[in-house]
């Protein structure tokens, strides 16, 4: 009983980082690119069934479905070195192959037309499962075919498997710059009621500080998508190590996000990992010295973390869940959380218990890596509400002067009306309203005040 | 005169009045006369001997040295050597006046010929009286300083006490040597027949007389009655009472080692106490002999002068043929402390057996002071140890224990007696054959021997032993005697040393070897760290999921072939599939004795179980404090699985189901999901604590303790009774009740106990929660059609929202009083379930800042880090237990309450 999770990527750049993942998933697991394991892995302790089965010929298969309406990426995989390991029925395209326009409501309308083939894959997968425990879905939410789609995908996943956990790595557009989207403010923003509504957890990657820190760590001037996609693909295999090198704790998708995220809607997380090298992406060769300490702290340097906030002065953490892989000695943990105490190197929230939690875990035998001990860390931080309120502003720019509305206008959802664009924006302003509450210290009791005390008071007289 | 002769003038007139004399009552006239005539006696001898016949000259008197031996000797051996000797001589530049010495001697030599003096007065004639102090002054120093260097000599050589002490010593100086070859037997002869003659000058004689006493001499050092010195009963020699004192203090001395002997022979008669025992009457025995030997060489020389002895001198003449009962006291005075030695030995030896023995008379050996006690216990001891040394042998290679009458140190031990030692209660009675098979005593160890070493020596035989009979593996240890065996025996401490390290080294490594590899002791450990210390996450998971349902059950309810069963599917399900078979069939599930009322929960156990003789390392013991730390674990696991589950709920719960719009409920459930967090995440810091602070780094100290180089068994049990102490007193369960008095109020697992219970009773809570947010959605969502109906018949124009979410949740609703109206039954529950809550939540957060006010005054870092991390951000506001009188019975009210 394995708790299998089947992943969803949907769109060009769902699809990329997926390609990425798994390849990165086969090496770690000693999977050879025709799904068989190689010669040398014989080393046991890591269970390949969360994220594979295993075919009749013994050869393990990723539980993956990959759609795209536009068959550019899709052909990419299934010409690439990989392409033997999927199951060809797996793979859905659109039919005439011209992809969503980058407009979510094509995206959407489009999951409407071809829900039936999709949800059958899903079934199916999900019938193939002894004991599912989520899905995860890959996309970004500035384009169309990730965040449309993909958002059409959360609602039917959400009716069909009421208590599935559905876990999302989104990527959101880089809300610094211009990307090549134009219309991703509009998109984003009603990816983001989906994600908000009908999501359990969002892992959030934000192109733009995947950019600088490729730029930064890498050294490089303009990142390709495939350096980014490569950083996305290192945060998820390190955030799935739990889950696939069973140990004492966090065995269990539930396990990992039960600690990070307290209330529902809070449930937006930032990641930051350390250090990329080599090994992670070729042209990091900086070797520098990496302790339990050293990663603990560079992980929460803002310029590490994978989305650019502005965190405020009452920013904090609600939780951090630190995933540390390699040769670590636990007193060194210990140490390293007293000293980032000490210095107060992060703050938490006030209304309830937060600390920096640890979970050890073994790394991959087959791939060296020329550091000692690398890092993710996954925090729920109420910072990461200036990114929302960011694509809301920009939303507002772009809807004042109702831009760019015409192909919006063209398609289902709004076929009638833009009380979508309205009802996802409020959910979003709900949502950043919530994240702001949440840095308060009445934050679970914010009108009853006379309980509140009254709850003091007996701790008081309890102290 | 010159100076010369007036200096030699004064140095004889003061000589002569401090040597004579004064009489009292003499007249000044006599006195004068008296020192003038011994002036003038003294001058005569100094201007004699001032114009010698000779001239001085070195060679002549070399010549006349060399002739008078070439006469004297028939071979010219004794001439060569002078002459070697003489060369020798020359070359030595300290010595100036080489002619006078060398004439000197030759002077000596001339004395051979001489007749032996007849005794008068000193003052007689002045030539005679120089020849009679020339006689005694070289005669008596030397001979005297002769046998001072021969009783050490002896004393040190090897052969001892078995003959006589003879004229020649060993090697002695040039001049010595000079001096000794320059002289002959006779001229000691003569020296002594001076002595005997001045004796004789006053000779009383004496009834029965000397000579009929030394006859009588070697039956009495032999221990058997003669005529004269009968021997009265066993222990008593009489001596006639007609001879004078000083020949009876001289027989007192002789009667000494006649009656040592006496004893010391019905010692060896008596029935021996053990092979040591007998080897030291075997030893004593030898010495014995050897004493009779010299009895018997005594014997000979006594009747030897009594055959020449000539009647008509004064005494017998025994004075004149060297053998008197004094000599005889001289002879027989190193026997007679080899005698007493061994008497005292033999005493001691009555009260003490084995290696007391040995240490006994390695005392003397070693910290005696006199060298000849030492030298002779140190040849005792060569005897004594063989049977002790023959014991270690068989011991040390072959792990036998051949010791018919427990001599050696190490001792076996009757299982019956084990069972009553404290140490095996402590144990729980089962007794191991590793640790009680046998025992090291250790008063039982000798001194020839260090305590570290006859550790190593116990370990080896003890490893040998187990190896054989507990591991089976004799086949090995019989190839390893054959191959190593070695013959031990006592003196060289070092070689014996290094064997003995070497066979140390030989037979750890092999017992290592054959714990880790036939009997996968690692992997048992590793095992028992993964299924009942829950390493193995997955294994674990599964399990408690497929039980979960059924555990829920009365304890009673539990049927064993269930247990089994899931236990089988969870490891089939699992990554333990790919353990090995070994480990699997070991693992079992069962009920724990069940008490009335327990479920399931309480009794569950996994066990692992483990078979000789690995069992040694794993104890009873072990196994049952591997249970305890299971116990609680699983109780730990079982409510991060209760939390999971039910956070699952909730959460996937608000995409649909839970989203109300009512106020009071938000905001419940907003405070539930605060105190669920604040639960979840406690248990998320004491899992980590335990399992990564407590055991991972356990384990990591275990590891490194059993990996090391020359690692014995010994240190593999201590290693990992170590380990499992520290994961019990460090994972809170070994906490003692420290506090006077208030012992159930704060023992740890107490305190946990009561919190992990307050979270079941949360979780129960949480769910009624949410089962009453789903019937009053389900409630709601039938209002909502009809509201949906009603309004679409009364207004068609108020549709309030777009199909798609309609689809997904709650909607919406004007006003939803109306909605709750409905149904009473469910508005009332909501309160109750509200203070339910809270009053759980309020008990947990008092019952939390409690436990952490006790962890906060931990001596333990460890266990103060766990107070650390789960109030990392300062939340919570820990309480110290002494102040606790009032929350106690707020905590007593709230839990009335809940």
């Amino acid at each position: 009983m394995p708790r299998e999770i089947i992943t969803v990527q949907a769109g060009q750049c769902g699809n990329s980082i997926g390609s990425q993942f798994w390849q990165q998933l086969c090496q770690e697991h000693g999977i050879s690119q025709d799904g068989n394991l190689e010669e040398f892995a014989t080393e046991g302790g890591d269970r390949k069934d969360v994220f594979f089965y295993q075919s009749d010929d013994t050869r393990y298969i990723p539980r993956a479905i990959l759609i795209d309406l536009e068959p550019r990426v899709i052909n990419s995989i299934q010409t690439g070195p990989y392409k033997n390991i999927y199951n060809p029925e797996n793979f859905f395209v659109g039919k005439n192959g011209v992809g969503a326009a980058n407009n979510w409501g094509d995206g959407y309308q489009t999951g409407e037309l071809v829900h039936e083939d999709i949800m059958e894959m899903i079934d199916r997968e999900a019938d193939g499962s002894d004991s599912l425990e989520g899905f995860m879905l890959l996309h970004s939410i500035a384009g169309g075919t990730g965040s449309g789609l993909g958002s059409f995908l959360l609602e039917r996943l959400n009716d069909r498997f009421p208590k599935k956990i559905i876990q999302t790595y989104s990527v959101f557009p880089d809300t610094t710059n211009s990307g090549d989207v134009v219309v991703h403010p509009y998109n984003s923003l009603l990816s983001m009621r989906r994600l908000t509504q009908n999501a359990d957890s969002v892992v959030v990657l934000d192109n733009g500080a995947l950019s600088r820190i490729a730029a930064d760590r890498l050294h490089v001037q303009e990142p390709s998508f495939q350096q980014t996609n490569q950083l996305v693909s290192t945060v998820m295999s390190a955030s799935t190590t739990t889950l696939r090198y069973p140990g004492y704790m966090h065995n269990d998708l539930v396990s990992i996000i039960a600690s990070l995220i307290p209330t529902p809607r809070c449930h937006f997380l930032m990641t930051a990992y350390t250090p990329f090298t080599g090994d992670n992406v070729e042209q990091a060769k900086t070797v520098r010295k990496t302790t339990v300490l050293d990663v603990m702290r560079r992980l929460l340097q803002p310029k590490n973390r994978m989305v650019s906030t502005i965190p405020g002065k009452k920013s904090c953490y609600i939780s951090i869940l630190n995933v540390i892989q390699g040769d670590v000695d636990p007193t060194d943990v210990h140490k390293s959380l007293l000293r980032i105490r000490e210095r107060r190197l992060a703050t938490f929230i006030p209304w309830g218990p937060a600390s920096i939690q640890v979970a050890l875990t073994k790394k991959s035998p087959y791939i060296p890596m020329n550091h000692r001990v690398s890092g993710l860390m996954l925090a729920n931080h109420t910072s990461i509400a200036t990114l929302f309120k960011r694509i809301v502003r920009q939303y507002d720019g772009m809807r004042k002067r109702n831009a760019f509305m015409e192909g919006y206008k063209k398609t289902a959802p709004f076929a009638d009306n833009l009380n979508e664009f309205d009802e996802a924006r409020e959910v979003v302003t709900d949502l950043i309203a919530e994240y702001e509450a949440a840095e308060d210290a009445d934050y679970l009791n914010p009108d009853g005040p006379e309980k509140a005390a009254a709850g003091e008071a007996g701790d008081k007289r309890v102290a | 005169m010159s100076s010369r002769s007036q200096r030699v003038n004064t140095g004889i007139n003061s000589l002569v009045r401090r040597l004579l004399v004064k009489i009292p009552g003499e007249e000044p006239a006599a006195v004068e006369e008296r020192e003038s005539s011994a002036v003038d006696f003294v001058r005569e001898i100094l201007e004699s001997s001032d114009s010698p016949a000779v001239v001085a000259d070195v060679n002549q008197a070399s010549d006349l040295i060399k002739k008078r031996l070439l006469q004297t000797n028939p071979s010219p051996e004794k001439a060569l050597r002078f002459t070697n000797l003489y060369s020798r001589l020359l070359s030595i530049p300290v010595i100036t006046q080489k002619w006078a010495v060398l004439y000197f001697l030759y002077q000596l030599s001339d004395h051979q010929q001489r007749t032996p003096p007849i005794l008068t007065s000193p003052f007689k004639s002045p030539i005679k009286r120089r020849r009679n102090i020339e006689d005694v002054i070289p005669g008596s120093p030397n001979y005297g300083a002769k046998r001072n260097d021969d009783i050490p000599a002896e004393a040190f050589a090897p052969e001892g006490l078995k003959k006589l002490p003879e004229r020649e010593g060993g090697q002695r100086d040039r001049k010595e040597e000079e001096q000794a070859f320059a002289k002959s037997a006779a001229t000691q002869r003569e020296g002594v027949a001076l002595k005997t003659a001045l004796l004789a000058e006053n000779y009383v004689e004496i009834d029965p007389p000397e000579t009929a006493l030394l006859r009588d001499l070697p039956f009495t050092l032999q221990g058997l009655s003669s005529s004269h010195l009968p021997f009265s009963s066993e222990l008593t020699l009489k001596l006639p009472s007609t001879l004078p004192v000083p020949i009876i203090s001289i027989l007192h001395t002789l009667a000494e080692p006649s009656l040592l002997y006496r004893g010391l022979a019905s010692f060896i008669q008596s029935p021996g106490g053990g092979l040591l025992g007998q080897s030291l009457r075997a030893a004593i025995g030898g010495e014995l002999r050897s004493y009779l030997g010299l009895v018997a060489t005594l014997e000979g020389q006594i009747r030897r002068a009594l055959a020449s002895l000539d009647e008509r001198e004064p005494r017998g003449g025994i004075g004149k043929a060297g053998v008197t009962l004094k000599r005889c006291v001289v002879w027989t005075r190193e026997a007679t402390m080899g005698l007493r030695l061994m008497s005292l030995i033999s005493e001691e030896s009555k009260s003490k057996k084995g290696g007391q023995l040995i240490s006994l008379i390695h005392g003397f050996s070693s910290s005696h002071g006199d060298p000849m006690v030492g030298a002779f216990a140190e040849r005792l001891l060569v005897h004594v140890t063989r049977p002790f040394y023959d014991m270690l042998r068989q011991w040390i290679y072959d792990g036998e224990l051949s010791d018919p009458y427990h001599e050696f140190f190490v001792s076996e031990q009757d299982p019956n007696a084990i069972n009553d030692t404290p140490d095996a209660r402590n144990r729980g009675g089962a007794s191991s054959v590793w640790e009680d098979k046998y025992k090291l005593n250790e008063d039982m160890v000798p001194t020839i021997i260090t305590q570290d070493f006859a550790q190593k020596v116990f370990l080896i035989g003890k490893s040998l032993n187990f190896i054989r009979y507990g591991c089976g593996d004799s086949q090995w240890v019989e190839e390893y005697s054959k191959a190593a065996s070695k013959e031990l025996r006592y003196g060289d401490t070092a070689t014996l040393e290094t064997w003995i390290d070497e066979a140390y080294k030989t037979t750890m490594a092999r017992l290592i070897h054959l714990m880790s590899e036939k009997f996968h002791l690692f992997e048992h450990l590793k095992a028992l760290k993964n299924y009942i210390l829950l390493g193995q996450g997955d294994f674990i998971a599964l399990l408690m999921e497929s039980l979960s349902s059924n555990l829920d059950r009365p304890a009673g309810a539990q049927y064993r072939h269930t247990l089994t069963a899931q236990l089988e599917h969870a490891i089939r399900g699992s990554n333990a599939q790919y353990d090995s078979p070994e480990v699997l069939r070991r693992l079992d599930a069962r009920m724990l004795q069940l008490s009335h009322g327990d479920i399931g929960w309480d009794c569950f156990t996994l066990e692992y179980k483990i078979d000789a003789p690995v069992d040694v390392v794993v104890t009873e013991w072990g196994n049952r404090q591997y249970l305890k730390v299971f116990n609680f674990l699983w109780r730990i696991k079982r409510v991060e699985f209760a939390l999971a589950s039910t956070w699952r709920k909730c959460m996937t719960g608000s995409r649909g189901v839970l989203q109300g719009e009512d106020e009071n409920v938000t905001k419940a459930w907003k405070l539930t999901r605060g105190v669920l967090a604040e639960m979840i995440h406690f248990i998320g810091q004491l899992q980590y604590y335990i399992l990564f602070e407590v055991i991972e780094s356990s384990w990591d100290e275990l590891q490194t303790a059993i990996h090391k180089e020359g690692c014995t068994l010994d240190d593999l049990i201590k290693a990992h009774t170590k380990y499992l102490n520290a994961i019990t007193h460090k994972g809170l369960l070994g906490a003692k009740k420290k506090h006077h008095g208030e012992v159930d109020e704060n023992t740890f697992m107490v305190q946990l106990g009561e919190i992990l219970r307050l979270m079941l009773s949360y979780r129960d809570a949480v769910d009624g929660l949410y089962s009453w947010s789903v019937s009053d959605f389900t409630k709601r969502q039938g209002a909502d059609v009809r509201n949906d109906v009603q309004n679409r018949r009364d207004d068609d124009d108020v549709l309030i929202n777009t199909p798609a979410t309609t689809r997904r949740g709650p909607r919406h609703l004007p006003d939803s009083t109306p909605a709750l109206g409905i149904d009473d039954s469910i508005v009332d529950e909501f309160p109750v379930l509200q203070e339910r809550l809270q009053a759980l939540g309020a008990h947990f957060k008092s019952r939390v800042c409690l436990l952490l006010g006790d962890l906060a005054y931990q001596p333990d870092v460890d266990m103060r880090f766990l107070g650390v991390v789960m109030n990392f951000n300062d939340v919570y506001q820990p309480v110290r237990k002494k102040s606790s009188r009032p929350a106690g019975r707020e905590q007593g009210r709230s839990s009335a309450r809940a």
